[in-house]
């Protein structure tokens, strides 16, 4: 039984990271129906953000462990989301804008541009940066005293502080998301926007800002899951977003694309089966080299059962 | 960047102008006899007097154009008659010294860089950059001409016949002496030149000419395009290097084919389109007399072929059932992931985390070369005097199988099939609407262009001799999809371009390996904002990108139903 706690921990930690990422997808796509296909990368371009934050800050690492989770890992987390943001406004403003009447092909094909675009930025230009290592491979993240390499032990089940420091951090998010979305006049514009665009804009809305305001929100929360990314593996590289932003991609779709609730449910649930997919499968199957195979059969699944997801709100095809 | 020249100064410089763009031309015509370089190292060796070097010479062409277009109108009017009309004079001359003036500075920027600083270029090319911008300034006063109807023109059909094999030869021509460029500035600065000779060309109606004159000896065109294709070997003296590169294109342009029928055709973008080749090749490597292969059957390469469309387009199946039901962006993703599910399948099936089928990351080396009635693609034979390698086997052998699938394509394009998937691609509910079985046919697309992949995957299998699992991964997907975007979507035309474009520029570029996939991402970002129907657009497609512009959508209509009536004089009522 102990195995089992121990695997819902990881899964539930594994897909607060999913999750962070997936509300991204989620949100973009319930108001302009554009799959951001670049967000994986925004998560990226978050997590080395953080990064050189802390090359800014003077590299510290022999800071006490209240001072490093009171100052340090805040003042890195504000890093990562001024660049992700900044990097996700400017991909709206000049690839995805011009495009926004063009028929629904165009926008995707621009989206695998802007991704490969800044994958390979960030690998030829971010060493370029005096002082800055190279970013061909793959960087070490800094520790921070009081979450890294620390544990606590509940009965049977060890829990990683990294794993604490992902969940407390989807919760914090989901909390800010609720109020955001039901109680400010933007998140509201948002929903509205959502809904139905054209009144949204006879009602005075300025759907540019609306949208624009959806790309930052997604980008902000990405750029957390990128911070917690580098805890939890202790490296960062250029590549990371494809995958990740693929499974969080899944995740959005599993608990249905355009609903903010559901990206976090559906985050939880594909982390939780990905984790419990290692132990639980006999043989040869069951070995970790398939579980990003499992996730995606899951997609796949979802999509024949379940096309609206699992918290799925009607899917209405505009036309 | 527009540079607005008021009219009443236009009308006061108009014989100014002309005399300024003439001596410009005339004195880049000069510079050709003068030393454009101190050493020489870069480009060609141009550090002659009064002998040009090959490259000084083709440049030439474009001044000595400028000088014709310019000076030629100065007859006037009443004598030019039906010509004043027919050619866009002073546009064509705009282009002309524009392009001059670039190839001029790709040459000196060549040079500067080439020998370490620009005291290396010598008189000869700051003469004909001084030529160059005089001209670009003088023709900048031109006013625009109206654009050419140089089509509308009637020509006897052997002036039409004589035209595409002119275009055939240079294009031969063109490829033979384009793949010869050790260096890639001299590969530079002839692209800079053939590109600049397309845009005049086009600016003076030669390929609106071109076009109704292919559209009218349709079957010649393509006749005279393959028998071109065909003799590209027997321009390579037996040399191996280029062929190599020729046939690796010609994989890639077939399987982009077949992903321009599931992209281009219905509209469906498939992102794991990789996974389909790979499924063709892994088939057929398996099946193969390799000593690495785990399964110890091989049948006739014919049969393995069909194994392996058969695996390729059952996957396609397994995937699209599911997928095709739902909106089409879902697609997208679920390909991906199928790609990504493809890719680490095949690496675990290694014996280890599974059973061993493909040998995991290693793959399966040692294939042996396709023997076909007997006919060994690996053995060299002597044709006409000519040594024909193994690569220009396997060229003629993906020659074939382009003819196939662009005979299949166009019939499929202009059949009850073919109008089916254009209806879903430009509004699949409206086609529903109108009682097309859209998932039937989106499933038929899906499963056909899974196919063809698997069978070009057969015959890559074969020509790379091993197949590993990283050699189908993501951004083969992505690099096919941008070969169909680059040529444009739904034409086979422009996918064979997209195609060569993608394949041969980071061969003649290898110093810029590093930047290859930065500036990939950025090509494709650039042509969906600025020409989402691609270098040969489909004019359907076309008028779908740009509804808003009148202009274009009267255009194309005519174009259309003329061409239309004309092409298929027994069409009518209903189709579909």
């Amino acid at each position: 039984m102990d195995l089992f706690f121990q695997q819902l921990i990881n899964g539930l930690s594994l897909g607060s990271l999913y999750a962070l990422i997936a509300v991204g997808y989620t949100v973009v796509y319930g108001i302009v129906q554009l799959i951001n296909f670049a967000h994986g990368e925004i998560f990226m371009i978050g997590a080395f953000g953080a990064y050189a934050t802390w090359m800014v800050m003077g590299q510290p690492t022999d800071w006490s462990a209240p001072l490093s989770i009171l100052v340090l890992l805040p003042v890195m987390i504000i890093g990562g989301i001024i660049a992700s943001v900044a990097v996700a406004l400017l991909t709206e403003r000049w690839a995805y804008r011009p495009l926004r009447n063009a028929p629904r092909l165009a926008p995707l094909i621009t989206a695998i541009g802007v991704s490969v675009f800044l994958q390979e930025f960030v690998r030829l230009f971010y060493g370029y940066i005096p002082g800055f290592p190279d970013a061909k491979s793959a960087i070490p993240f800094p520790s921070v005293p009081g979450i890294s390499g620390e544990t606590i032990q509940v009965g049977g089940v060890l829990i990683q502080m990294t794993a604490v420091f992902t969940l407390a951090a989807l919760v914090v998010c989901w909390v800010f998301l609720w109020y955001y979305v039901n109680r400010t006049k933007t998140g509201r514009a948002m929903v509205a926007t959502s809904q139905d665009p054209d009144t949204a804009r006879l009602m005075g809305i300025n759907v540019d800002k609306v949208i624009m305001a959806a790309f930052a929100v997604g980008a902000a929360l990405a750029a957390i899951a990128g911070v917690a990314h580098g805890l939890r593996y202790g490296n960062i590289d250029f590549k990371m977003g494809f995958l990740a932003g693929l499974k969080a991609f899944t995740a959005a779709v599993l608990g249905g694309i355009g609903n903010i609730n559901g990206a976090v449910v559906g985050g939880l649930v594909l982390g939780v089966a990905e984790a419990m997919a290692t132990t639980f499968i006999p043989g040869q199957f069951g070995s970790s080299a398939w579980k990003d195979v499992w996730a995606f059969v899951l997609l796949i699944l979802v999509l024949v059962f379940r096309p609206q997801g699992l918290l799925g709100a009607k899917v209405v095809d505009r036309a | 960047m527009r540079v607005v020249i008021p009219d009443e100064l236009k009308i006061r410089f108009r014989y100014p102008a002309r005399a300024l763009g003439i001596t410009g031309g005339v004195l880049m015509l000069v510079s050709i006899l003068l030393p454009w370089a101190y050493a020489p190292e870069a480009l060609d060796d141009m550090t002659f007097y009064g002998a040009p070097s090959p490259l000084q010479l083709f440049f030439a062409v474009l001044p000595l154009l400028l000088i014709l277009l310019l000076a030629i109108p100065l007859v006037g009017k009443q004598r030019l008659g039906k010509g004043a009309k027919v050619v866009a004079w002073n546009t064509t001359a705009k282009t002309a010294s524009i392009m001059s003036l670039i190839v001029v500075a790709v040459a000196v920027a060549a040079i500067a860089i080439g020998l370490g600083g620009l005291v290396n270029v010598d008189p000869g090319g700051w003469l004909a950059l001084v030529g160059g911008i005089m001209a670009v300034a003088a023709t900048l006063f031109l006013p625009d001409s109206p654009e050419p109807t140089l089509y509308r023109v009637k020509s006897p059909k052997w002036l039409q016949i004589l035209g595409i094999v002119v275009l055939m030869a240079l294009l031969l021509f063109g490829a033979a002496y384009i793949l010869g460029f050790e260096d890639a500035d001299d590969f530079l600065m002839f692209a800079a030149f053939v590109v600049g000779m397309v845009m005049v060309l086009r600016q003076f109606g030669v390929f609106g000419w071109l076009g109704i004159a292919a559209a009218a000896n349709n079957r010649i065109l393509v006749l005279s395009a393959f028998v071109v294709a065909f003799a590209f070997p027997f321009t390579q003296n037996g040399s191996d290097a280029n062929m190599s590169v020729a046939s690796q294109v010609l994989i890639f342009a077939a399987t982009a084919l077949g992903l321009n029928i599931v992209v281009g055709l219905v509209g469906l973008l498939d992102l794991g389109y990789i996974a389909f080749l790979g499924a063709g090749a892994f088939t057929a490597a398996v099946l193969s007399e390799s000593a690495f292969a785990t399964i110890k059957w091989s049948p006739p390469f014919i049969v393995t072929v069909l194994i392996a469309g058969t695996v390729a387009s059952l996957l396609g199946l397994l995937i699209g059932a599911p997928t095709l039901r739902v909106s089409g962006d879902y697609l997208a993703i679920v390909t991906l992931a199928f790609g990504e599910i493809f890719r680490i399948t095949m690496n675990n099936l290694d014996g280890n985390d599974g059973p061993n089928l493909t040998n995991g990351s290693n793959g399966i080396p040692g294939i042996p070369d396709l023997n076909l009635f007997g006919f060994d693609f690996g053995k060299a034979h002597v044709i006409l005097g000519i040594d024909i390698g193994r690569f220009a086997n396997y060229y003629w052998l993906m020659l074939v199988v382009i003819a196939l699938i662009i005979v299949v394509f166009t019939n499929l394009n202009h059949s009850r099939i073919g109008r089916g998937w254009v209806a879903i691609r430009e509004d699949e509910l409206a086609a529903e609407a109108m009682g097309v079985n859209t998932f039937a046919l989106k499933l038929l697309a899906f499963a056909g262009g899974a196919f063809l992949a698997g069978v070009a995957g057969s015959v890559k299998a074969h020509y790379d001799v091993s197949v590993t699992p990283d050699q189908y991964v993501f951004l083969e997907s992505a690099f096919l999809l941008a070969a169909v975007v680059l040529g444009g979507m739904g034409t086979v035309m422009g996918v064979l371009v997209g195609a060569t474009i993608l394949k041969l520029l980071p061969e003649k570029l290898r110093f810029f390996s590093d930047y290859r996939l930065l500036l990939f991402g950025l090509l494709m970002v650039i042509m969906m904002r600025f020409r989402p129907e691609g270098i040969v657009p489909d004019e359907r497609r076309q008028l779908e990108f740009h509804d808003t512009d009148e202009e274009l959508a009267e255009e194309v209509e005519e174009e259309l139903t003329s061409h239309h009536a004309h092409l298929y004089p027994e069409a009518g009522g209903f189709v579909l």
